[in-house]
């Protein structure tokens, strides 16, 4: 499956609906996407779910310590620890590319989280497909949902 | 009543807890896998359990399987990412009374509760 402009609207749509949840009016900026060489850019920390199925590849959401601090007190939890961003992160990329299956359906099929701090280079990034990163702009920080699927 | 909560996010399991505290609930559990679900309901027999899908070591749906093969009448709700309505039909049919998706809303949660407990 190639990834088509359309394909990835579907994950602009499933980052939108999350900080929805949130907070009830976000104040989201998601810039358009662009194309890189590699995955990326990494923040501090990302969550990677490796996708299989219909097409192959990732679904990464990256963002830095800041905003993941801000989004564990908006979900009222009072940790603000390493272990919990590495958590948030890699949950909040579970969710976005498990929501996905609304319109890609039940053969999209996604892994458990694989998180990495910092902006090192990991197996799972390297997926031959195209790849896209979707600024997102909250609260005066960007976090970037990164898409490569093939 | 005992709560059993399953999902290998402890942010997801905290806002979980946090969102079903309530008079009802006299203790709670928490299993970051499908494993660790079985092995503590068959020691404790909950409630209600909720159950996320994409887990480590043994998957949500496994697990159902296994927490109904230990009582045919466990009250599941299932709590998931995977937004599709295939995913929910197999939960549903496999047994679970309920399904759910992430991000979760509070107010659909507690309602969702309340009915499995009136069920």
């Amino acid at each position: 499956m190639k990834m088509t402009d359309q394909d990835i609207r579907i994950f602009i749509t499933m980052a939108r609906r999350y900080f929805e949840a949130l907070e009830p009016k976000p104040t989201l900026v998601i810039e358009p996407p662009f194309l890189r060489d590699e995955l990326g850019p990494l923040l501090e920390y990302t969550g990677i779910i490796p996708v299989s199925g219909r097409c192959e590849g990732a679904v990464c959401f990256t963002a830095n310590g800041g905003m993941l601090e801000t989004i564990l007190a908006l979900l009222k939890d009072e940790r603000r620890d390493d272990a919990a961003k590495r958590d948030l992160v890699g949950e909040i990329a579970n969710t976005l590319s498990g929501n996905a299956r609304e319109e890609f359906g039940s053969d999209f099929r996604i892994s458990v989280p694989n998180v990495i701090v910092g902006p090192r280079v990991s197996a799972d990034l390297r997926t031959g497909g195209r790849n896209y990163a979707i600024p997102l702009n909250w609260r005066s920080e960007t976090a970037y949902l990164l898409v490569s699927l093939k | 009543m005992k709560l059993l909560i399953v999902d290998d996010s402890s942010v997801v399991r905290l806002a979980i807890q946090r969102d079903l505290e309530n008079g009802h609930i006299t203790q709670v559990d928490q299993a970051a896998d499908g494993e660790e679900a079985v092995r503590l309901y068959q020691e404790k027999l909950h409630d209600v359990i909720t159950l996320d899908i994409t887990m480590p070591r043994m998957d949500g749906l496994t697990c159902l399987e296994s927490l109904l093969k230990i009582n045919p009448e466990a009250k599941i709700l299932i709590i998931s990412a995977l937004r599709d309505r295939a995913t929910a039909l197999i939960a549903l049919k496999r047994g679970a009374r309920g399904f759910l998706c992430k991000p979760i809303n509070p107010d659909e949660l507690r309602e969702a509760f309340e009915l499995l407990l009136t069920d």
